[in-house]
Protein backbone atom coordinates (compact mmCIF):
# COMPACT_ATOMS: atom_id res chain seq x y z
CA UNK A 1 0.00 0.00 0.00
CA UNK A 2 1.37 3.39 -0.94
CA UNK A 3 0.82 6.39 1.32
CA UNK A 4 -1.51 7.84 -1.31
CA UNK A 5 -3.71 4.75 -1.41
CA UNK A 6 -3.88 4.74 2.39
CA UNK A 7 -5.02 8.35 2.26
CA UNK A 8 -7.57 7.71 -0.47
CA UNK A 9 -9.04 4.73 1.38
CA UNK A 10 -9.89 6.85 4.40
CA UNK A 11 -10.50 10.36 3.02
CA UNK A 12 -13.92 11.77 2.21
CA UNK A 13 -14.71 12.71 -1.40
CA UNK A 14 -14.11 16.39 -0.66
CA UNK A 15 -10.77 15.65 1.00
CA UNK A 16 -9.61 13.46 -1.89
CA UNK A 17 -10.62 16.10 -4.37
CA UNK A 18 -8.81 18.85 -2.48
CA UNK A 19 -5.59 16.83 -2.29
CA UNK A 20 -5.78 15.73 -5.95
CA UNK A 21 -6.03 19.36 -7.03
CA UNK A 22 -3.12 20.42 -4.85
CA UNK A 23 -0.92 17.48 -5.87
CA UNK A 24 -1.32 18.62 -9.48
CA UNK A 25 -0.49 22.27 -8.65
CA UNK A 26 2.81 24.17 -8.94
CA UNK A 27 5.29 24.34 -6.07
CA UNK A 28 4.11 27.60 -4.41
CA UNK A 29 0.53 26.29 -4.28
CA UNK A 30 1.77 23.02 -2.81
CA UNK A 31 3.67 24.84 -0.09
CA UNK A 32 0.59 26.93 0.75
CA UNK A 33 -1.51 23.75 0.77
CA UNK A 34 0.96 22.19 3.20
CA UNK A 35 0.23 25.02 5.66
CA UNK A 36 -3.53 25.02 5.01
CA UNK A 37 -4.05 21.23 5.10
CA UNK A 38 -5.86 21.05 8.48
CA UNK A 39 -8.51 23.45 7.13
CA UNK A 40 -9.47 20.85 4.53
CA UNK A 41 -8.46 17.50 6.06
CA UNK A 42 -10.00 16.65 9.43
CA UNK A 43 -7.52 15.57 12.08
CA UNK A 44 -8.17 11.91 12.81
CA UNK A 45 -6.04 8.80 13.05
CA UNK A 46 -4.76 7.02 9.95
CA UNK A 47 -5.71 3.34 9.98
CA UNK A 48 -2.59 1.21 10.03
CA UNK A 49 -0.05 3.95 10.78
CA UNK A 50 0.21 4.38 14.54
CA UNK A 51 0.30 8.01 15.72
CA UNK A 52 -0.22 9.49 12.24
CA UNK A 53 -3.18 11.73 11.51
CA UNK A 54 -4.89 12.32 8.16
CA UNK A 55 -3.86 15.98 7.89
CA UNK A 56 -0.28 14.89 8.60
CA UNK A 57 -0.49 12.23 5.88
CA UNK A 58 -1.83 14.81 3.40
CA UNK A 59 1.08 17.10 4.26
CA UNK A 60 3.60 14.29 3.74
CA UNK A 61 2.03 13.52 0.35
CA UNK A 62 2.26 17.18 -0.65
CA UNK A 63 5.97 17.55 0.10
CA UNK A 64 6.89 14.18 -1.36
CA UNK A 65 5.24 15.34 -4.59
CA UNK A 66 7.53 18.37 -4.98
CA UNK A 67 9.80 18.34 -8.07
CA UNK A 68 13.18 17.04 -6.87
CA UNK A 69 15.21 18.89 -9.56
CA UNK A 70 17.05 21.18 -9.28
CA UNK A 71 18.30 19.91 -5.94
CA UNK A 72 18.90 23.32 -4.34
CA UNK A 73 15.41 24.60 -5.15
CA UNK A 74 13.90 21.41 -3.73
CA UNK A 75 15.93 21.66 -0.53
CA UNK A 76 15.19 25.38 -0.16
CA UNK A 77 11.43 24.88 -0.49
CA UNK A 78 11.37 22.27 2.25
CA UNK A 79 13.81 24.24 4.40
CA UNK A 80 11.43 27.23 4.26
CA UNK A 81 8.67 25.03 5.63
CA UNK A 82 10.93 23.97 8.50
CA UNK A 83 11.88 27.60 9.22
CA UNK A 84 8.30 28.75 9.75
CA UNK A 85 6.73 25.51 11.00
CA UNK A 86 4.21 25.30 13.79
CA UNK A 87 3.94 22.25 16.03
CA UNK A 88 1.93 19.94 13.74
CA UNK A 89 3.85 21.07 10.66
CA UNK A 90 7.08 20.00 12.36
CA UNK A 91 5.55 16.62 13.08
CA UNK A 92 4.56 16.20 9.41
CA UNK A 93 7.97 17.36 8.17
CA UNK A 94 9.90 15.01 10.40
CA UNK A 95 7.68 12.06 9.65
CA UNK A 96 8.26 12.77 5.94
CA UNK A 97 12.07 12.59 6.19
CA UNK A 98 12.39 8.91 5.17
CA UNK A 99 10.41 9.69 2.01
CA UNK A 100 12.43 12.72 0.86
CA UNK A 101 15.09 12.81 -1.83
CA UNK A 102 18.74 13.70 -0.97
CA UNK A 103 18.54 12.17 2.53
CA UNK A 104 21.93 13.59 3.55
CA UNK A 105 20.64 17.16 3.23
CA UNK A 106 18.23 16.70 6.17
CA UNK A 107 20.71 15.44 8.72
CA UNK A 108 21.17 18.70 10.62
CA UNK A 109 17.45 19.41 10.62
CA UNK A 110 16.81 15.89 11.92
CA UNK A 111 19.25 16.31 14.81
CA UNK A 112 17.48 19.59 15.66
CA UNK A 113 14.35 17.55 16.40
CA UNK A 114 16.35 15.48 18.88
CA UNK A 115 17.31 18.77 20.59
CA UNK A 116 13.70 19.98 20.60
CA UNK A 117 11.87 20.50 23.86
CA UNK A 118 8.53 20.08 22.12
CA UNK A 119 7.40 16.55 22.89
CA UNK A 120 5.57 15.84 19.62
CA UNK A 121 8.54 17.10 17.57
CA UNK A 122 10.98 14.82 19.35
CA UNK A 123 8.55 11.91 19.04
CA UNK A 124 8.20 12.47 15.29
CA UNK A 125 11.89 11.84 14.67
CA UNK A 126 12.35 9.25 17.43
CA UNK A 127 9.42 6.87 17.11
CA UNK A 128 8.38 4.79 14.12
CA UNK A 129 10.75 6.78 11.90
CA UNK A 130 13.43 5.00 9.86
CA UNK A 131 15.51 8.13 9.16
CA UNK A 132 17.69 8.08 12.31
CA UNK A 133 18.58 4.41 12.01
CA UNK A 134 19.42 4.84 8.33
CA UNK A 135 21.36 8.12 8.43
CA UNK A 136 22.39 9.24 11.92
CA UNK A 137 26.12 8.94 12.73
CA UNK A 138 26.77 7.03 15.93
CA UNK A 139 27.07 10.09 18.20
CA UNK A 140 23.73 11.51 17.00
CA UNK A 141 22.09 8.11 17.34
CA UNK A 142 23.33 7.77 20.90
CA UNK A 143 22.00 11.24 21.78
CA UNK A 144 18.61 10.24 20.44
CA UNK A 145 18.46 7.11 22.58
CA UNK A 146 19.85 8.78 25.71
CA UNK A 147 17.51 11.74 25.44
CA UNK A 148 14.60 9.36 25.04
CA UNK A 149 15.61 7.54 28.22
CA UNK A 150 16.29 10.79 30.07
CA UNK A 151 12.78 12.01 29.25
CA UNK A 152 11.15 8.74 30.37
CA UNK A 153 9.96 7.90 26.89
CA UNK A 154 9.77 4.32 25.58
CA UNK A 155 12.92 3.42 23.63
CA UNK A 156 11.17 0.31 22.32
CA UNK A 157 9.31 2.60 19.88
CA UNK A 158 12.60 3.59 18.20
CA UNK A 159 13.11 1.93 14.81
CA UNK A 160 16.45 0.12 14.48
CA UNK A 161 17.17 0.04 18.20
CA UNK A 162 18.85 -3.34 18.18
CA UNK A 163 20.83 -2.94 14.92
CA UNK A 164 22.27 0.42 16.00
CA UNK A 165 23.22 -0.62 19.55
CA UNK A 166 26.92 0.01 20.18
CA UNK A 167 29.64 -0.11 22.82
CA UNK A 168 29.69 3.65 23.47
CA UNK A 169 25.96 3.72 24.04
CA UNK A 170 26.17 0.76 26.43
CA UNK A 171 28.89 2.56 28.41
CA UNK A 172 26.88 5.80 28.39
CA UNK A 173 23.89 3.90 29.75
CA UNK A 174 25.95 2.58 32.62
CA UNK A 175 27.12 6.09 33.48
CA UNK A 176 23.58 7.38 33.24
CA UNK A 177 22.32 4.63 35.55
CA UNK A 178 25.03 5.39 38.12
CA UNK A 179 24.00 9.06 38.17
CA UNK A 180 20.34 8.17 38.58
CA UNK A 181 21.05 5.66 41.34
CA UNK A 182 23.27 8.17 43.16
CA UNK A 183 20.37 10.65 43.07
CA UNK A 184 17.98 8.08 44.54
CA UNK A 185 16.11 7.83 41.24
CA UNK A 186 15.31 4.81 39.08
CA UNK A 187 16.25 3.69 35.56
CA UNK A 188 13.59 2.25 33.24
CA UNK A 189 14.23 -1.50 33.02
CA UNK A 190 13.84 -1.73 29.25
CA UNK A 191 17.07 0.20 28.63
CA UNK A 192 19.15 -2.85 29.58
CA UNK A 193 18.20 -4.61 26.37
CA UNK A 194 20.87 -2.41 24.74
CA UNK A 195 23.83 -3.98 26.56
CA UNK A 196 24.06 -7.80 26.07
CA UNK A 197 26.47 -7.57 23.09
CA UNK A 198 28.72 -5.04 24.81
CA UNK A 199 29.30 -6.46 28.29
CA UNK A 200 32.40 -5.54 30.29
CA UNK A 201 33.30 -5.43 33.97
CA UNK A 202 31.43 -2.22 34.69
CA UNK A 203 28.26 -3.44 33.02
CA UNK A 204 28.65 -6.78 34.78
CA UNK A 205 28.47 -4.97 38.13
CA UNK A 206 25.31 -3.19 36.94
CA UNK A 207 23.68 -6.46 35.96
CA UNK A 208 24.58 -7.96 39.36
CA UNK A 209 22.83 -5.02 40.99
CA UNK A 210 19.77 -5.49 38.79
CA UNK A 211 19.71 -9.22 39.55
CA UNK A 212 19.22 -8.39 43.23
CA UNK A 213 16.84 -5.45 42.76
CA UNK A 214 13.59 -5.43 44.76
CA UNK A 215 11.86 -4.38 41.52
CA UNK A 216 10.78 -7.40 39.48
CA UNK A 217 11.22 -5.49 36.19
CA UNK A 218 14.92 -4.99 36.99
CA UNK A 219 15.35 -8.70 37.74
CA UNK A 220 13.63 -9.61 34.47
CA UNK A 221 15.94 -7.20 32.64
CA UNK A 222 18.96 -8.86 34.27
CA UNK A 223 17.68 -12.30 33.22
CA UNK A 224 17.27 -11.02 29.66
CA UNK A 225 20.90 -9.85 29.58
CA UNK A 226 22.10 -13.16 30.98
CA UNK A 227 20.09 -15.07 28.37
CA UNK A 228 21.29 -12.94 25.44
CA UNK A 229 24.96 -12.26 26.16
CA UNK A 230 28.03 -14.23 25.10
CA UNK A 231 30.04 -12.68 27.95
CA UNK A 232 30.92 -15.67 30.16
CA UNK A 233 31.08 -13.90 33.57
CA UNK A 234 27.55 -12.60 32.99
CA UNK A 235 26.22 -15.99 31.88
CA UNK A 236 27.23 -17.42 35.25
CA UNK A 237 25.09 -14.89 37.20
CA UNK A 238 21.84 -15.92 38.79
CA UNK A 239 18.84 -13.73 39.47
CA UNK A 240 17.20 -13.47 42.90
CA UNK A 241 13.72 -14.99 42.85
CA UNK B 1 -15.14 37.05 54.96
CA UNK B 2 -16.06 33.88 53.10
CA UNK B 3 -18.91 32.69 50.88
CA UNK B 4 -21.05 31.43 53.75
CA UNK B 5 -20.98 34.86 55.37
CA UNK B 6 -22.17 36.44 52.16
CA UNK B 7 -25.16 34.11 52.16
CA UNK B 8 -25.86 34.45 55.91
CA UNK B 9 -25.98 38.16 56.20
CA UNK B 10 -28.95 40.09 55.09
CA UNK B 11 -27.14 42.71 53.00
CA UNK B 12 -26.70 43.09 49.29
CA UNK B 13 -23.43 41.58 48.07
CA UNK B 14 -22.55 44.86 46.38
CA UNK B 15 -22.38 46.60 49.75
CA UNK B 16 -19.85 44.19 51.21
CA UNK B 17 -16.31 45.47 51.50
CA UNK B 18 -13.67 43.28 49.87
CA UNK B 19 -10.67 42.42 51.98
CA UNK B 20 -7.39 43.21 50.23
CA UNK B 21 -5.47 40.72 52.35
CA UNK B 22 -5.34 36.98 51.49
CA UNK B 23 -8.81 35.85 50.81
CA UNK B 24 -10.49 32.72 49.51
CA UNK B 25 -11.85 34.03 46.21
CA UNK B 26 -11.59 30.65 44.40
CA UNK B 27 -14.52 29.44 46.50
CA UNK B 28 -16.76 31.78 44.48
CA UNK B 29 -15.79 30.39 41.08
CA UNK B 30 -15.59 26.67 41.79
CA UNK B 31 -16.24 24.69 38.62
CA UNK B 32 -16.26 27.76 36.34
CA UNK B 33 -14.19 27.78 33.13
CA UNK B 34 -12.40 30.82 31.78
CA UNK B 35 -10.94 31.94 28.47
CA UNK B 36 -8.35 34.74 28.66
CA UNK B 37 -8.31 36.30 25.17
CA UNK B 38 -5.23 38.45 25.75
CA UNK B 39 -2.18 37.30 27.71
CA UNK B 40 1.54 37.25 26.86
CA UNK B 41 2.66 33.88 28.13
CA UNK B 42 6.19 34.08 26.72
CA UNK B 43 6.78 36.58 29.56
CA UNK B 44 5.29 34.36 32.26
CA UNK B 45 6.55 31.46 34.36
CA UNK B 46 5.44 27.87 34.76
CA UNK B 47 4.08 28.84 38.20
CA UNK B 48 1.66 31.14 36.37
CA UNK B 49 0.52 28.36 34.06
CA UNK B 50 -0.17 26.08 37.03
CA UNK B 51 -2.04 28.81 38.92
CA UNK B 52 -4.08 29.66 35.82
CA UNK B 53 -5.07 26.02 35.26
CA UNK B 54 -6.00 25.72 38.95
CA UNK B 55 -8.16 28.84 38.71
CA UNK B 56 -10.16 27.38 35.80
CA UNK B 57 -8.49 28.95 32.75
CA UNK B 58 -8.86 26.35 29.99
CA UNK B 59 -7.78 28.36 26.93
CA UNK B 60 -6.06 31.62 26.07
CA UNK B 61 -5.00 33.85 23.21
CA UNK B 62 -1.48 35.26 23.05
CA UNK B 63 -1.34 38.31 20.79
CA UNK B 64 1.96 39.14 19.12
CA UNK B 65 3.39 42.31 20.65
CA UNK B 66 6.70 44.00 21.37
CA UNK B 67 9.15 42.51 23.81
CA UNK B 68 9.82 45.53 26.01
CA UNK B 69 12.53 46.77 23.69
CA UNK B 70 12.58 47.13 19.93
CA UNK B 71 13.75 44.31 17.68
CA UNK B 72 16.51 45.17 15.25
CA UNK B 73 16.08 42.52 12.58
CA UNK B 74 13.58 40.46 10.67
CA UNK B 75 14.86 37.13 11.95
CA UNK B 76 13.89 37.94 15.54
CA UNK B 77 10.35 38.68 14.38
CA UNK B 78 10.27 35.35 12.57
CA UNK B 79 11.53 33.45 15.57
CA UNK B 80 9.05 35.22 17.85
CA UNK B 81 6.10 34.34 15.61
CA UNK B 82 7.42 30.78 15.36
CA UNK B 83 7.61 30.52 19.14
CA UNK B 84 3.95 31.55 19.45
CA UNK B 85 2.84 28.66 17.22
CA UNK B 86 5.50 26.24 18.42
CA UNK B 87 7.18 26.14 21.77
CA UNK B 88 4.74 28.35 23.70
CA UNK B 89 1.79 26.40 22.32
CA UNK B 90 3.39 23.17 23.49
CA UNK B 91 4.44 24.62 26.86
CA UNK B 92 0.85 25.68 27.51
CA UNK B 93 -0.51 22.25 26.57
CA UNK B 94 1.68 20.68 29.24
CA UNK B 95 -0.38 22.56 31.81
CA UNK B 96 -3.70 21.57 30.26
CA UNK B 97 -4.37 25.00 28.71
CA UNK B 98 -5.22 25.38 25.01
CA UNK B 99 -3.06 28.10 23.45
CA UNK B 100 -4.11 30.23 20.48
CA UNK B 101 -2.44 33.35 19.17
CA UNK B 102 -2.96 36.40 17.01
CA UNK B 103 -0.20 37.48 14.65
CA UNK B 104 0.64 41.03 13.71
CA UNK B 105 3.07 43.92 13.72
CA UNK B 106 2.56 45.95 16.89
CA UNK B 107 2.12 49.71 16.73
CA UNK B 108 5.39 50.67 18.44
CA UNK B 109 7.58 48.72 16.06
CA UNK B 110 5.56 49.96 13.08
CA UNK B 111 7.60 53.14 13.53
CA UNK B 112 10.78 51.40 12.28
CA UNK B 113 9.58 51.70 8.70
CA UNK B 114 12.27 49.72 6.81
CA UNK B 115 11.94 46.81 9.24
CA UNK B 116 8.15 47.08 9.31
CA UNK B 117 8.07 46.73 5.53
CA UNK B 118 10.02 43.47 5.79
CA UNK B 119 7.73 42.22 8.56
CA UNK B 120 4.68 42.87 6.37
CA UNK B 121 6.15 40.48 3.80
CA UNK B 122 6.68 37.87 6.50
CA UNK B 123 3.18 38.01 8.01
CA UNK B 124 1.34 36.01 5.30
CA UNK B 125 3.59 33.04 6.12
CA UNK B 126 2.16 33.00 9.63
CA UNK B 127 -1.45 34.22 9.53
CA UNK B 128 -2.70 31.05 7.85
CA UNK B 129 -1.16 28.75 10.46
CA UNK B 130 -3.35 26.48 12.51
CA UNK B 131 -4.51 28.10 15.75
CA UNK B 132 -3.91 31.66 14.55
CA UNK B 133 -7.24 33.24 15.44
CA UNK B 134 -6.70 36.82 14.34
CA UNK B 135 -4.48 39.68 13.25
CA UNK B 136 -3.22 41.31 16.42
CA UNK B 137 -2.44 43.20 18.39
CA UNK B 138 -2.36 46.09 15.98
CA UNK B 139 -3.44 49.72 16.11
CA UNK B 140 -2.02 52.94 17.46
CA UNK B 141 0.55 53.88 20.08
CA UNK B 142 1.78 57.42 19.29
CA UNK B 143 -0.62 57.76 16.38
CA UNK B 144 2.17 58.52 13.89
CA UNK B 145 1.83 58.32 10.08
CA UNK B 146 3.87 55.08 10.08
CA UNK B 147 1.48 53.50 12.59
CA UNK B 148 -1.43 54.57 10.41
CA UNK B 149 0.16 53.03 7.32
CA UNK B 150 0.89 49.62 8.81
CA UNK B 151 -2.41 49.46 10.68
CA UNK B 152 -4.21 49.92 7.37
CA UNK B 153 -2.01 47.36 5.61
CA UNK B 154 -2.80 44.80 8.29
CA UNK B 155 -6.53 45.49 8.10
CA UNK B 156 -6.28 44.57 4.45
CA UNK B 157 -4.42 41.39 5.39
CA UNK B 158 -7.21 40.56 7.85
CA UNK B 159 -9.82 40.97 5.15
CA UNK B 160 -7.86 38.86 2.72
CA UNK B 161 -7.33 36.05 5.23
CA UNK B 162 -10.83 36.25 6.71
CA UNK B 163 -9.44 36.66 10.21
CA UNK B 164 -10.74 38.77 13.12
CA UNK B 165 -8.72 41.82 14.18
CA UNK B 166 -7.52 42.48 17.73
CA UNK B 167 -6.97 46.21 18.17
CA UNK B 168 -4.66 47.68 20.78
CA UNK B 169 -5.88 51.14 21.77
CA UNK B 170 -3.31 53.69 22.98
CA UNK B 171 -2.65 54.72 26.57
CA UNK B 172 -2.35 58.37 25.61
CA UNK B 173 -5.21 60.11 23.80
CA UNK B 174 -7.18 56.91 24.27
CA UNK B 175 -10.58 58.23 23.27
CA UNK B 176 -9.29 59.82 20.10
CA UNK B 177 -7.14 56.77 19.28
CA UNK B 178 -10.06 54.40 19.79
CA UNK B 179 -12.39 56.43 17.60
CA UNK B 180 -9.75 56.71 14.92
CA UNK B 181 -9.00 52.98 15.00
CA UNK B 182 -12.68 52.15 14.52
CA UNK B 183 -13.19 54.75 11.79
CA UNK B 184 -10.27 53.38 9.78
CA UNK B 185 -11.50 49.80 10.18
CA UNK B 186 -14.90 50.84 8.83
CA UNK B 187 -13.25 52.83 6.05
CA UNK B 188 -11.45 49.64 4.97
CA UNK B 189 -14.74 47.80 4.85
CA UNK B 190 -14.27 45.56 7.87
CA UNK B 191 -17.35 44.13 9.55
CA UNK B 192 -17.27 45.52 13.13
CA UNK B 193 -18.37 42.04 14.25
CA UNK B 194 -14.92 40.83 13.14
CA UNK B 195 -13.07 43.46 15.18
CA UNK B 196 -12.21 43.27 18.88
CA UNK B 197 -11.31 46.67 20.32
CA UNK B 198 -9.09 46.12 23.34
CA UNK B 199 -8.16 48.05 26.51
CA UNK B 200 -11.49 49.86 26.79
CA UNK B 201 -12.58 51.90 29.78
CA UNK B 202 -15.71 53.69 30.95
CA UNK B 203 -15.01 56.50 28.50
CA UNK B 204 -14.73 54.41 25.34
CA UNK B 205 -17.11 51.48 25.85
CA UNK B 206 -20.37 53.08 24.79
CA UNK B 207 -19.13 54.21 21.40
CA UNK B 208 -17.46 50.84 20.72
CA UNK B 209 -20.62 48.87 21.49
CA UNK B 210 -22.88 51.34 19.67
CA UNK B 211 -20.84 50.89 16.49
CA UNK B 212 -21.15 47.09 16.68
CA UNK B 213 -17.54 46.24 17.64
CA UNK B 214 -16.54 43.81 20.39
CA UNK B 215 -15.35 45.62 23.53
CA UNK B 216 -12.49 43.98 25.42
CA UNK B 217 -11.38 45.19 28.85
CA UNK B 218 -7.96 44.64 30.32
CA UNK B 219 -7.79 44.20 34.08
CA UNK B 220 -4.27 45.43 34.79
CA UNK B 221 -3.16 47.11 38.00
CA UNK B 222 -2.43 50.85 38.05
CA UNK B 223 -2.48 51.58 34.30
CA UNK B 224 -5.64 49.97 32.91
CA UNK B 225 -8.95 48.79 34.41
CA UNK B 226 -9.45 47.69 38.00
CA UNK B 227 -11.91 44.85 38.44
CA UNK B 228 -14.31 46.75 40.70
CA UNK B 229 -14.80 49.19 37.83
CA UNK B 230 -15.26 46.21 35.50
CA UNK B 231 -18.12 44.86 37.62
CA UNK B 232 -19.92 48.18 37.24
CA UNK B 233 -19.36 48.27 33.47
CA UNK B 234 -21.03 44.87 33.10
CA UNK B 235 -23.82 45.92 35.45
CA UNK B 236 -24.44 49.02 33.34
CA UNK B 237 -23.96 47.67 29.80
CA UNK B 238 -24.88 44.02 30.23
CA UNK B 239 -22.81 41.10 28.90
CA UNK B 240 -23.27 41.39 25.14
CA UNK B 241 -20.06 41.78 23.08
CA UNK B 242 -18.00 42.49 26.23
CA UNK B 243 -14.99 40.38 27.21
CA UNK B 244 -12.44 40.54 30.02
CA UNK B 245 -8.71 39.81 29.72
CA UNK B 246 -5.52 40.17 31.75
CA UNK B 247 -3.01 41.31 29.11
CA UNK B 248 -0.50 39.96 31.64
CA UNK B 249 3.06 40.42 30.33
CA UNK B 250 6.48 41.41 31.64
CA UNK B 251 5.05 44.35 33.58
CA UNK B 252 3.31 44.29 36.96
CA UNK B 253 0.22 42.44 35.88
CA UNK B 254 -1.94 39.52 36.99
CA UNK B 255 -2.42 36.30 34.98
CA UNK B 256 -5.40 35.51 37.23
CA UNK B 257 -7.19 38.76 36.40
CA UNK B 258 -10.02 36.97 34.57
CA UNK B 259 -10.92 34.45 37.32
CA UNK B 260 -10.47 37.11 40.03
CA UNK B 261 -12.82 39.44 38.18
CA UNK B 262 -15.34 36.62 37.78
CA UNK B 263 -15.17 35.99 41.54
CA UNK B 264 -15.76 39.66 42.27
CA UNK B 265 -18.72 39.63 39.90
CA UNK B 266 -20.22 36.65 41.75
CA UNK B 267 -19.74 38.46 45.08
CA UNK B 268 -21.34 41.61 43.75
CA UNK B 269 -24.39 39.97 42.30
CA UNK B 270 -23.75 39.82 38.56
CA UNK B 271 -25.80 36.90 37.14
CA UNK B 272 -23.70 33.78 36.56
CA UNK B 273 -24.73 33.58 32.89
CA UNK B 274 -23.50 37.14 32.33
CA UNK B 275 -20.19 36.28 33.98
CA UNK B 276 -19.86 33.23 31.73
CA UNK B 277 -20.37 35.40 28.68
CA UNK B 278 -17.80 38.06 29.56
CA UNK B 279 -15.12 35.69 30.90
CA UNK B 280 -15.53 32.78 28.46
CA UNK B 281 -18.16 32.62 25.74
CA UNK B 282 -17.91 36.03 24.07
CA UNK B 283 -14.19 35.69 23.45
CA UNK B 284 -14.81 32.29 21.86
CA UNK B 285 -17.65 33.62 19.70
CA UNK B 286 -15.54 36.55 18.50
CA UNK B 287 -12.33 34.67 17.71
CA UNK B 288 -13.96 31.42 16.52
CA UNK B 289 -14.90 33.42 13.42
CA UNK B 290 -11.34 32.54 12.37
CA UNK B 291 -12.46 28.91 11.98
CA UNK B 292 -9.52 27.98 14.18
CA UNK B 293 -11.19 27.34 17.54
CA UNK B 294 -12.66 23.93 18.30
CA UNK B 295 -14.22 24.13 21.76
CA UNK B 296 -14.03 20.34 22.09
CA UNK B 297 -10.27 20.85 22.56
CA UNK B 298 -10.77 22.52 25.93
CA UNK B 299 -14.43 22.54 26.99
CA UNK B 300 -13.90 19.60 29.32
CA UNK B 301 -11.20 21.52 31.10
CA UNK B 302 -8.43 19.66 29.27
CA UNK B 303 -6.40 20.79 26.32
CA UNK B 304 -5.13 17.31 25.62
CA UNK B 305 -5.41 16.52 21.95
CA UNK B 306 -6.57 12.93 21.63
CA UNK B 307 -4.51 12.51 18.47
CA UNK B 308 -1.43 13.18 20.58
CA UNK B 309 -1.94 10.09 22.68
CA UNK B 310 1.01 7.85 22.36
CA UNK B 311 0.11 4.65 20.48
CA UNK B 312 -3.42 4.98 21.78
CA UNK B 313 -2.42 4.45 25.39
CA UNK B 314 -2.55 6.99 28.16
CA UNK B 315 1.08 8.02 28.04
CA UNK B 316 0.82 11.45 26.52
CA UNK B 317 3.30 12.60 23.95
CA UNK B 318 5.38 15.21 25.64
CA UNK B 319 3.55 14.46 28.85
CA UNK B 320 1.90 16.65 31.42
CA UNK B 321 4.28 18.49 33.69
CA UNK B 322 4.71 16.91 37.12
CA UNK B 323 3.71 19.01 40.12
CA UNK B 324 6.31 19.76 42.76
CA UNK B 325 5.02 20.56 46.25
CA UNK B 326 5.43 24.35 46.36
CA UNK B 327 5.18 24.49 50.15
CA UNK B 328 7.90 21.97 50.84
CA UNK B 329 11.42 23.16 51.64
CA UNK B 330 12.66 19.94 50.05
CA UNK B 331 13.30 19.99 46.31
CA UNK B 332 13.45 16.47 44.90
Amino acid sequence: MTLLSIFNDTATDAERQWLDTKLAAATPAKLAAFVAAPRFIARRNVPGIPDWTMDQLARVLLITSLPTEPEDAYVKAIQTLFDTAELYEFVALYSALPHLTYPGRWLFQATEAVRSNMGPVFDAIAFGNTYPADYFPEAAWNQLVLKCIFNDKPITQITGLDQRANQTLANDLSNFAHERWAAGRTVPADVWQLIPRFMNETLLADVKKLAQSPDERDRLAAQHVIDQTDYEPAKRLSVTR
Amino acid sequence: MNPSHAEDENVSPAALPVAETPFDYPAYIQGMRFFDPHIHMTSRTTDDYQAMADAGIVALIEPAFWLGQPRTGLATFKDYYSSLIGWERFRSSQFGIKHYCTIGLNSREANNVPLAEEVMELLPLFVYKEGVVGIGEIGFDDQTPAEDRFYRAQLELAKESGLPVQIHTPHRNKKEGTERSMAIALEHGLDPGMVIVDHNNEETVKSVLDKGFWAAFTIYPFTKMGNERMVEVVRQYGPNRIMVNSAADWGISDPLAVPKTAALMVMRGIPVEHIRQVTYQNAIDAFAQSGQINTADFADGLAIDQSQKFNGNTILRGGQQPRPDKHSVLIK
